[in-house]
């Protein structure tokens, strides 16, 4: 009985059709495994091509928006200049002082304070020093990354 | 008949492997073929471009941060070639607006080179003129109109001045090429100028590269006080009209540290229209008149004959001198400036009635080696070092030159025969108002980069005299000026200066006629907080400091006070005690 059993099972695992499904089965493995790649290889490009586009426009905005600043501030310096600001002054019915209509009043603990222009010292250049990789990086690099690291968690 | 298939099927899998084989065979060959390398090039020459990236040109502000010189947009109008469709109505409507004719534009957009993808119309456009523009484009795109189909803008930023002929003189300007000229745009093109980068763009947003750092160029803080500058500028301006002088420069400067207030010079021009620059100057050194050119100063460099004298101890305050009108020095007779005779005078007398012939006595009693080794301590034929492009050293001839002559040590001692610049005496003379210290004049104050501000420190020139020969000189001078010279004078204030008139050397000697005026003056006495020089060419209304430059000096010193706070003696005594 058991030995019969033994022959059904053999003949079972020897038999034709199901070898030539063992092969398409594996092959079939392999046309996934591959399609899967594929399909993450092609996320992952397409996902640093929009990231590499949006970086671009980024980088024209923030040009653009310098050179607003930059023209706004000699607007600005145009509008406050000298000649305009007599002009505006003369309009409003001021006139210059003279020395004799001063007043000098002491003020304890007051201190001629001395030019600061810090506000101009503002950086407003753009700094990107260093691209993070998932921009950069392909899914090779990435997993030899991970390998390298053994699989810990990039930070 | 299986066989058969056999066979057939092998001959077709060898056809295959054949085939097969022979396109790697081609595509290896392909590739290292002497055209795959051209190929390659080709393809990494339009895979991306090299991209220049400029830094944005650093501001000017004065030192209360007033901006003097900043940025503002401009745009490129160009047309792009290959989607133009009408160049007819694109030539007609571009001239309209920008100013061209219909021929020139034309002739851009017709006569261009067929490999030509884009070409420039007009560069250095207004905002408001491409506003205007671009709305009437998209009107135009609104309508399928086609007209402006291809015109395209470039924005980009370029050189203004906002006060525009406010301190021109100081601030010297830049060119389309973005290279500074004259004054504080060129001293410190490379700072403002910052560091372009040329970096490699690829077109493949795969390889979309780092954005490449590209600092602004360094800010710079100046000394000037933008209000006190206009004010100056000013009183300049009248003044050359009140005594019909040629051009003129003043200078106010801080003695105790070199920080140059304002510095006013004629002509000046509309910085942001630097091509009339050929139409004003004649050359380089009138740009600047107070640091580039060089003249003879007279009476005022009697000031500087006098603190020598005291300090090597030829002559004291009390010394009395009998003037007789005349002294012969290395056999030529020297005169007063009226030719007459003053009789006894002390030294205060002296420099009070600016006797020739007293200085020209004090600088035979000094001697020829101690008279000048004291005027090379005070400068006179150096730079005095300011951070301005352009500056003259005037001359100082010495023993030894072979145009020097034993006269020169009378003459030169009341100005005649040595040339300085306006800013030279002035810095020599800071010695007296700053306790014998000499200053290096200065225009920066500070530098801001990368959100940092750096501020300068002041730096001396030496001290050529004492800080005792300088009080004493200081309180010489503000009773002379009381006794001598009222019309420089300003009420509430104890000043100290002297007047200088000086006639203009020509080929044939001296020209009577026509003179140079200047005045040295700083206040208050007992603490210079501020230093006037005043030079004006060839004033006709009268040919005499005390008449021309002396009240300017007042005009000037009651601006001063005003701006920069500085009470009445008075007043200020009682702010101290309290």
């Amino acid at each position: 009985m058991q030995g019969q059993a033994t022959q059904i099972i053999h003949a079972y695992k020897q038999a034709p059709w199901r070898v030539q499904r063992q092969w398409i089965g594996a092959f079939l493995l392999i046309v996934i495994g591959g399609a899967m790649i594929a399909a993450l290889y092609l996320d992952v490009t397409a996902r640093a091509a929009v990231a590499g586009r949006e970086i671009q426009e980024l980088r024209l905005e923030i040009t653009r928006i310098q050179r607003e600043n930059a023209d706004l501030e000699t607007q600005l310096a145009d509008l406050t200049s000298t000649a305009a600001m007599r002009q505006r002054a003369a309009a409003l019915g001021y006139r210059p002082v003279k020395p004799g209509e001063l007043d000098y009043v002491a003020v304890p603990g007051f201190f001629k304070p001395e030019p600061d222009i810090l506000l101009a010292a503002e950086d407003r250049t753009p700094r990107v020093e260093t691209q993070p990789t998932e921009y950069t990086q392909s899914l090779l690099e990435w997993f030899d990354e991970r390998i390298e690291l053994g699989g810990a968690r990039v930070p | 008949m299986r066989q058969q298939y056999a066979v057939r099927s092998l001959i077709i899998v060898a056809c295959f492997v054949l085939v097969g084989l022979g396109v790697i065979v081609q595509m290896i060959r392909i590739q290292n073929s002497e055209a795959a390398m051209i190929f390659l090039l080709q393809g990494d020459r339009y895979a991306g471009e090299f991209q220049m990236f400029y830094p944005e040109r650093g501001e000017i502000y004065d030192r209360n941060g007033h901006l003097l010189a900043g940025n503002r947009t401009v745009y490129e109008v160009g047309v792009s070639l290959s989607e133009m469709e009408n160049p007819d109505s694109m030539s007609y409507i571009l001239g309209t607006y920008l100013g061209l004719t219909y021929d020139e534009v034309y002739k851009k957009l017709t006569g261009s080179p067929e490999s030509w993808e884009y070409i420039v119309i007009q560069d250095y456009v207004g905002a408001e003129t491409v506003a205007a523009l671009q709305q009437l484009l998209q009107q135009l795109e609104d309508a399928d109109d086609p007209r402006l189909s291809g015109l395209a803008f470039k924005p980009h930023l370029q050189r203004s001045y906002p006060e525009k002929d406010l301190a021109s003189n100081v601030l010297g300007f830049v060119t389309r090429d973005g290279r500074g000229y004259f004054g504080i745009e060129e001293k410190y093109n490379d700072l403002l100028a910052g560091h372009p980068v040329q970096i490699w763009v690829p077109r493949d947003p795969n390889k979309a590269s780092e954005i490449p750092r590209v600092p602004n160029g360094t800010t710079l803080v100046l000394t000037l006080n933008r209000d006190l500058q206009a004010k100056v500028e000013t009183i300049l301006d009248q003044a050359l009209v009140d005594y019909g002088a040629q051009n003129g420069t003043i200078l106010v400067m801080d003695p105790r540290n070199g920080d140059i207030l304002a510095m006013a010079a004629t002509p000046r021009m509309d910085l942001n229209n630097y091509g009339n620059y050929f139409s004003l100057y004649d050359n380089g050194s009138q740009y600047n008149r107070a640091i580039g050119m060089a003249y003879e100063p007279g009476s005022v460099f009697k000031v500087l004959t006098m603190a020598a004298a005291l300090d090597v101890g030829t002559v004291r305050p009390e010394t009395t001198f009998i003037d007789t009108g005349s002294i012969q020095v290395g056999g030529i007779t020297i005169q007063n400036w009226n030719r007459e005779s003053w009789g006894q005078q002390n030294m205060v007398g002296c420099l009070q009635h600016s006797l020739n012939v007293c200085l020209a006595w004090i600088s035979s009693e000094m001697g020829v080696q101690s008279f000048y080794s004291y005027m090379e301590r005070f400068g006179l034929g150096h730079a005095t070092g300011i951070d301005l492009a352009g500056e003259a050293i005037g001359r100082l001839k010495v023993p030894g030159d072979g145009d020097w002559y034993p006269v020169d040590l009378g003459t030169n001692a009341f100005g005649q025969g040595v040339s300085v610049t306006p800013l030279q005496m002035l810095t020599a003379v800071s010695a007296i108002a700053n306790d014998g210290r000499m200053v290096t004049p200065h225009m920066l104050y500070a530098m801001l980069r990368d959100g940092h501000q750096y501020n300068v420190p002041s730096q001396y020139a030496g001290s050529p005299i004492s800080a005792e020969t300088a009080h004493t000189l200081n309180d010489m001078l503000a009773i002379s000026l009381e006794q001598e010279s009222s019309l420089a004078l300003l009420p509430g204030y104890r000043l100290a200066g002297k007047t200088g008139t000086a006639q203009i050397p020509t080929d044939y000697g001296y020209d009577v006629s026509r003179t140079n005026v200047s005045f040295v003056g700083w206040g208050p006495v007992d603490d210079p907080q501020f230093m006037v020089y005043i030079w004006l060419q060839t004033p006709t209304t009268s040919i005499w400091s005390s008449e021309t430059a002396a009240p300017v000096f007042s005009q000037v010193a009651e601006q001063t006070v005003i701006v920069l706070n500085i009470p009445p003696d008075v007043v200020r005594g009682q702010l101290i005690s309290k």
